[in-house]
């Protein structure tokens, strides 16, 4: 017998419990800018981007990750930000590749739009296809080291974030 | 191997430590108190989580085919490991298929609980953990001491030691910025160059067929969208049955884990890139026993947030490695006797049985009751310490019987000497009270 087999053959039917819905009763009073700031980002204008930041990149799509390794700073649009986490949801359609996000130094994202919390956002992705997507939430962090924060640990050392809502 | 309370002593020795271990994981606690008190719904949150789980479970073999057809359609491998033994042949298989002596791998409990690392190596493959903290005791060869903070258990000093031998970095440098940068280094050039790479799986979703990985340090997606094959291990119990449930575990999971708002990189894999090869292995390694068993079937709720580690009076005392199991602290220890009852006889003992556990369990699991039912039946089993099992019949035969509980009462007023010695377990680092000269009731009957 297969081990597929085996283990739905073990799984017996419990006692029917419902599944409860769609959560009700989310707040949504959080402030995009104030989540931001808790999960490390910097928030800048237009202008101000420029000055920081004058030889950042829009890169074409590319089927090899390993090529982006030396990118310094990468500049792509998120889908929209979450104000209760400060959280930006990227698709690989917007990604010039899946490893993007995280192998540049630095990252430089725009958001059109922002919606309150994370019930909102799942609704946004109802019909949602991308074969992969993420929230990001502010740069690369660890607190392994004796619980001290440490920013840029694997992925992108720093996350500018332009609103254009 | 030592039993909790003897691996205990060893961690306590240093008390200095022990302080420090203490309360750097109740400020976490505190970060996850001041987190979930911004949420009015946050009490609402966790019902509406513990329901889908409940009712997950209830439908769990109807989900996981549901989950396999819809991860089949996306192009992604879907095999099933009744055991350790079957997870890790299957694993070895794709490594071996694609040729790899070296492979990345970021967190993931379940490939320690099936002990993939040593079966590869002895296979003759390498595997590199990614995460900070799993790098460094991997290093020190050692297991982690924590499910969300692997390395809690040492001090900088330590650390700044390892990376010395392990990597080079210059002595006595033990900066938590300059160590954490010298491990980027490292482990990128590992990202770069290698072909596999393993990751966990934090949910699974029936709806679409994909999963979702969390991390706050990027390894996961380094390795996986760098690799050309992408190997997610998983527990059956990860499923959940809707895209759109995502939105309240993830609400909860990282308020849970460290008081922050959610993790860095919250990654939905749905189907495989362009070129690349994605395989789940879903397995079993007796947690379908566990389902059959209504006592113990809500310990599979569980979403790996480590709160009632942080919160746990006697984690926080012991520390992780005294639990001899990959995942510790009370959820742990309601987990790893269902594998082996008899080699985990002493884990449901490490407990007040305070509840603190079960209050802050996002899924509310009823974990400081579990672990009295597990006592029940190791008692029942005869697997508790014989010292333990003796104790409580002579106690239960005294309280049984008013004449030697009185008899008893009066010698041990006479000798307490009896108390206050090694007979006497609880009185191991604690001062006994006096024993009054008589009892209440000779006192009463004088009067």
């Amino acid at each position: 017998m297969s081990a597929r087999e085996q283990i739905l053959g073990k799984i017996e039917p419990l006692a029917e419990i419902k599944h409860p819905g769609a959560f009700q009763g989310a707040s949504e009073d959080f402030d995009f800018k104030a989540s931001l700031e808790l999960v490390g980002a910097r928030m800048v204008s237009p202008e101000e981007l420029e000055r920081i930041f004058p030889n950042r990149q829009r890169l074409e799509k590319t089927l090899d990750g390993l090529s982006l390794a030396e990118v310094e700073v990468l500049e792509i649009d998120g889908a929209f930000g979450v104000a209760e986490n400060g959280a930006i949801w990227l698709t690989e359609e917007a990604l010039p590749h899946r490893v993007a996000p995280f192998i540049c130094q630095h990252l430089v994202i725009h958001v059109q739009k922002i919606v309150p919390n994370m019930h909102a956002a799942y609704e946004e992705l109802t019909n949602q296809t991308t074969g992969f997507g993420l929230f990001l939430a502010g740069p690369s962090k660890t607190a392994d080291i004796e619980q001290s924060l440490v920013i840029g640990a694997h992925g992108a050392r720093s996350l500018t974030v332009v609103i254009h809502a | 191997m030592l039993s909790h309370s003897e691996a205990s002593e060893n961690f306590i020795a240093d008390a200095e430590r022990t302080d420090w271990h203490d309360e750097t994981l109740w400020f976490v606690r505190a970060k996850r108190d001041k987190a979930s008190k911004v949420l009015p719904e946050w009490e609402a949150l966790r019902e509406h989580a513990s329901q889908v789980k409940d009712h997950t479970l209830a439908n769990l073999g109807e989900y996981l085919v549901a989950f396999e057809a819809k991860a089949n359609a996306n192009g992604i491998h879907v095999h099933w490991a009744a055991d350790a033994a079957e997870h890790n042949a299957i694993v070895h298989k794709i490594i071996a298929d694609q040729g790899s002596k070296i492979l990345v791998k970021s967190k993931s409990m379940l490939t320690e609980e099936c002990h993939l690392n040593d079966y590869l190596a002895e296979k003759g493959i390498e595997v590199v953990d990614t995460d900070l903290g799993e790098r460094i005791v991997q290093f020190r060869n050692e297991a982690p001491s924590h499910i969300v903070l692997p390395a809690i258990h040492l001090k900088k000093e330590d650390v700044g030691e390892t990376f010395h031998k392990h990597l080079g970095t210059p002595k006595g440098n033990k900066d938590p910025q300059f160590l954490t940068e010298a491990a980027r280094q490292h482990l990128r050039g590992h990202f770069l160059a290698s072909e596999v790479a393993i990751t966990g799986v934090n949910f699974a979703i029936a709806e679409t067929g994909e999963f979702v990985v969390c991390t706050n340090e990027g390894n996961a997606d380094m390795g996986a969208h760098l690799a050309k094959v992408h190997i997610a291990c998983m527990g059956i119990e990860k499923i959940i049955p809707k895209r759109a449930d995502l939105a309240v575990f993830l609400r909860l999971l990282a308020r849970s884990a460290t008081g922050q708002l959610i993790t860095t990189y919250s990654s939905h894999f749905h189907k495989p890139r362009e070129g690349q090869e994605m395989h789940i292995v879903l397995l079993d390694n007796g947690r379908t026993r566990q389902l059959a068993d209504p006592k113990y079937k809500n310990s599979l709720k569980c979403i790996r947030c480590a709160a009632c580690f942080n919160t746990c009076p006697v984690y926080r005392r012991s520390g992780g490695h005294s639990y001899h199991q990959p995942v510790a602290g009370p959820i742990g220890s309601i987990l790893a006797p269902n594998i082996d009852k008899k080699a985990n006889a002493d884990l449901p003992f490490a407990s007040t049985l305070c509840g603190s556990c079960s209050n802050v369990c996002p899924v509310k699991i009823n974990i400081h009751e579990q672990l009295w039912f597990w006592r029940q039946d190791l008692m029942a089993a005869g697997l508790a310490p014989i010292g333990k099992s003796i104790g409580m019949k002579l106690m239960a035969y005294t309280l049984a019987h008013p004449a030697i509980y009185r008899l008893g009462g009066s010698l041990l007023r006479r000798f307490s000497g009896l108390l206050n010695s090694g007979l006497n377990p609880w009185y191991k680092q604690r001062e006994m009270p006096q024993a009054p000269k008589e009892s209440f009731q000779e006192w009463y009957k004088k009067r």
